[in-house]
């Protein structure tokens, strides 16, 4: 809607400026409608329509009966989520793996980002940049075979580095806690590059003035960071963390189906390889959705509760 | 003027999204329609003409043995990802379905393929039954999809095909599914056949000890035949390697339980076998019904053995991480004293051991005895999936039409006969300019691994003794003189023949999984929990991060959790389809 006074002052100059009615401003304006007509339509089909799915969850959904076929069950699949001993455990390692993984992936790219700005040569900054981007762009099928070999207790690279330091060997895949940290670490190696690339944009936005003035004041390098920099970063940094916490329930499947076996279930398996497992494999169509269902409805909760943390705090809107 | 050209501008804009939106969307529903279309098409006009069949069938049944004007049959495939092509042909088109053309008058049509990694294959299928899409006529599906195959029966799009097969079937084919009555088991509905089994070579998943012969002879012992001789061997490969490994490098006994304890390769469950049970499977009891062998008391014992391994250092370190695929490395670069597989390996993939460790020679050994005399494996079922065919298919018998010829001239090739070299020349064999036969790498242009695979059923027809029969001749000294057993010379390794012969010699030690329906109520729902509960209960214990106990409370937790419900509905189905 924004284009519209431009195109509308043009012709509108000279002539006696008419009544806005509904029908006129749609005449004037039919044209923006119909070009977002293409993107309401797809979301129509492929993001509302299908909600209707979640019926599925409240049935014993056998495909060839169809939704308006099968047996309703009422909420039995949802009983059956919080029955099993498990689930409170897998809903619990999901929070904590993806938790985590939201803080560091926060930090460790901020703290990155001020440090790359502080290096003089531009061409080893860039070099740097885009080497920790790469890892970005591995798939996790070529991840988990290449963690498996360097992470072994049995020649792995890292235990011959502990044992060369003298520390003693660790299981890393093997040891639920170790399998957590591997797990989180490995991701925050994977993605803080990608991470990094926005921070770098915010720190380019801000005022040169303003580290001109400090520098007349006789602000050394290390308190123009902590005055200036970080502050400037903050409102960016608030809006990266309140777009992942959508992602609290979203602990990384392919990473962890990846990597875990049965000596790090009770502490690694997440809710999505628990869906894989129990919807995908065996078919149960109505019990995936249900938790699908379920990991909306807390998505959504966490979302809102962001939002309004942003708000107040970073003064940072959507709406 | 100028907002007039603007406004012209933006409205075709706008017209071609539109526009290519609709034809984005119409085009989905089309493609996969009509293949369909096309089939009824050419179904209908050749069900009307009688004239022209090549055979002297009767003329009543719609059976030929070529059909003229040809029949189409529609499919779908899942492809090995390490199949291979050349000529640029693809599993839609390529040497077998012009091979089924020309031969037979049957047009093989594709609906789709994909790339079967990760299960893709079943996911494709279950989805496009899901979402209504033309499902292929003709469908061969995996020992391991049983659940969908299940699902695909119940949802009364594929038919009973039990009448089909004893009205069309030949005597080779009838009398191969006749070596074992139960193959049709998995897929009975109310006492009615709904499936064709897709026959495997027997024994082909059980499975006996490859041991470093070299290792044993240098250090003067003879084959382990009991957990005491076993466990010596054990030692002595570790601490006083002939091949000159420190005890750090070498694994002594390899194995890898990362996705089950009852598996295909450098698989555990012999250990319990020793213990009077086998684990992830349904054995039969005593009194006739069916157990689960995770909850026998046996499972403590060989727990406790595998915990002592690990600490000694006898089995990988990182067994519990190690896949099937995984273990065969260390085998390999010949580290390994040990490892247990099926009577192949000597082909795959401990023939590069010597490529990697001159003088390396693996040997097949029988399974060794526990301390009561007990040694146990898991047998193999003579099936390796099943076929449906869709209820709406015009003509089933061509496909009958199509095993016929297989089982009649491929699944043991008469010498002379059409496949009497391999299945195509110019992919698995050719001759060169002197009429010598060449295989493997010296076909010209490469060959391709398994042409086999482009056959509508996985790898065409097997009778399910044919291979053992052939490696038993072969053992006895026998020059290769049938196409089978030259076969069996040329592709599998050299120890293959003597491993037949020790499988054979340990024929009753074999014990298949005797639940073969499709998983019950109660599986359903809580199947996994128990599953993950014990493969997190027997790892722990054996990593001694649990005290072996913890067994007690697992087989209380077990039949708490639902396995006794389980148990008595997997006897149900067992009493019901045994009668």
């Amino acid at each position: 809607m924004e284009l519209e006074p431009a195109l509308e002052s043009k012709p509108a100059t000279g002539q006696a400026l008419p009544r806005k009615t509904a029908r006129h401003y749609l005449r004037k304006t039919w044209i923006f409608h119909l070009m977002i007509l293409p993107s309401l339509i797809f979301l129509i089909i492929f993001n509302y329509i299908p909600m209707a799915g979640i019926v599925m969850s409240f049935q014993d959904f056998k495909p060839w009966l169809g939704i308006l076929g099968s047996d309703w069950i009422g909420l039995d699949n949802y009983r059956f989520l919080f029955e099993r001993k498990d689930s409170l455990q897998v809903i619990w390692n999901t929070l904590l793996i993806a938790g985590l993984k939201i803080i560091f992936n926060l930090l460790v790219p901020f703290t990155f980002a001020i440090f790359l700005n502080e290096i003089r040569i531009l061409v080893f900054k860039r070099i740097v940049q885009t080497f920790v981007y790469l890892p970005h762009f591995l798939s996790w099928v070529i991840l988990g075979g290449i963690l498996l070999d360097i992470l072994s207790t049995d020649g792995g690279i890292v235990n011959r580095m502990l044992a060369a330091l003298g520390l003693p060997q660790v299981f890393f895949l093997g040891n639920g806690n170790w399998f957590r940290v591997t797990v989180i670490v490995s991701d925050v190696w994977k993605e803080f590059g990608f991470g990094t690339i926005v921070f770098l944009a915010a720190l380019a936005n801000i005022n040169p003035t303003l580290y001109e003035a400090a520098e007349v004041d006789g602000a050394s390098r290390f308190k123009q960071t902590i005055y200036i920099t970080i502050p400037a970063m903050i409102p960016i940094a608030i809006v990266v963390g309140t777009l992942s916490l959508g992602n609290i329930l979203n602990a990384g499947f392919d990473q962890i189906f990846n990597l875990y076996n049965p000596l790090v279930y009770e502490k690694g398996d997440i809710i999505d390889t628990f869906v894989y497992r129990v919807g995908i494999l065996s078919g149960e169509f109505g019990f995936g959705t249900a938790i699908g269902l379920f990991k909306s409805v807390v998505s959504m909760i966490l979302i809102c509760l962001s939002y309004y943390i942003a708000y107040r705090w970073a003064n940072y809107r959507i709406f | 003027m100028k907002t007039k050209l603007q406004k012209a501008m933006f409205m075709t804009l706008c017209l071609i999204m539109v526009i290519s939106l609709f034809v984005a969307c119409s085009n989905r529903p089309n493609e996969p329609a009509s293949p369909t279309g096309g089939t009824t098409a050419t179904g209908g006009s050749s069900g009307g003409s009688t004239s022209g069949g090549s055979s002297g069938d009767q003329s009543g049944s719609p059976y030929r043995d070529k059909y003229d004007p040809p029949v189409t049959i529609t499919t779908a495939w899942g492809v090995d990802p390490a199949l291979t092509f050349k000529n640029g042909e693809t599993i839609e088109n390529n040497v077998a379905t012009r091979w089924a053309l020309e031969t037979l008058g049957i047009k093989i049509e594709s609906l789709w393929s994909v790339t079967d990694t990760n299960g893709a294959f079943a996911t494709k299928l279950r989805l496009a039954m899901t979402s209504g899409q033309p499902m292929p006529e003709v469908v061969t599906l995996g020992a391991g999809d049983t659940q969908l195959v299940h699902d695909l029966i119940d949802s009364g799009m594929y038919r009973e095909v039990g009448t089909l097969f004893d009205e069309y079937a030949n005597d080779i084919w009838k009398k191969a599914m006749n070596l074992d009555p139960n193959v049709w088991l998995p897929y009975m509905k109310d006492g009615q056949r709904y499936g064709i089994p897709v026959l495997d070579y027997a024994y082909n998943h059980d499975y006996l000890l490859w041991i470093r012969q070299d290792w044993l002879d240098a250090l003067g012992l003879k084959a382990p035949e009991t957990l005491e001789e076993l466990e010596a061997v054990m030692e002595a490969f570790k601490y006083n390697n002939p091949q000159g490994l420190s005890p750090d490098e070498v694994i002594p006994l390899d194995i890898g339980f990362k996705n089950s304890m009852n598996t295909w390769m450098s698989d555990p469950s012999w250990v319990f076998g020793m213990f009077g049970t086998l684990p992830e499977q349904w054995n039969l009891a005593a009194d006739g019904s069916l157990e689960y062998g995770s909850v026998h008391p046996g499972i403590k014992q060989g727990l406790a053995k595998l915990k002592e391994w690990l600490n000694k250092g006898y089995i990988p370190q990182e067994a519990a991480l190690w896949d099937e695929n995984k273990t065969a490395e260390p085998a390999v670069a010949g580290k390994v004293g040990i490892i247990p597989g099926p009577y192949w390996m000597s082909g795959w993939p401990l023939l590069d051991t010597a490529k990697n460790v001159e003088g390396a020679v693996w040997k097949p050994h029988k399974i060794p005895t526990g301390p009561d005399g007990t040694a146990m494996r898991h047998g193999t079922h003579f099936t390796n999936g099943v076929t449906l065919l869709h209820k709406d298919m015009k003509h089933p018998e061509a496909f009958f039409t199509y095993q016929n010829y297989l089982f009649e001239h491929l699944a043991d090739p008469p010498v002379g006969g059409v496949f009497e070299h391999g299945v195509f020349e110019g992919y698995d064999y050719a001759f060169d300019e002197n009429g010598n036969l060449l295989t493997g790498d010296d076909v010209p242009g490469g060959s391709v691994t398994a042409p086999l695979r482009y056959f509508l059923v996985r790898d065409g027809a097997r009778i399910p003794d044919a291979q053992m029969k052939a490696l038993l001749n072969l053992a006895t000294g026998k020059e290769p003189t049938t196409v089978r057993e030259k076969e069996v010379v040329l592709y599998y390794g050299p120890e293959t023949a003597n491993a037949a012969v020790v499988l054979l010699e340990q024929e009753e030690i074999s014990k298949k999984n005797m639940f073969v329906g499709a998983p019950t109520e109660t599986m359903k729902t809580k199947w996994d929990y128990l599953q993950k509960l014990e493969r997190e209960t027997f790892n722990a214990i054996i990593y001694g991060e649990k005290p072996l106990d913890a067994f007690d409370q697992f087989v209380k937790d077990w039949k708490a959790g639902g396995g006794d419900q389980i148990t008595k509905e997997v006897n149900d189905w067992y009493k019901k389809t045994t009668g």
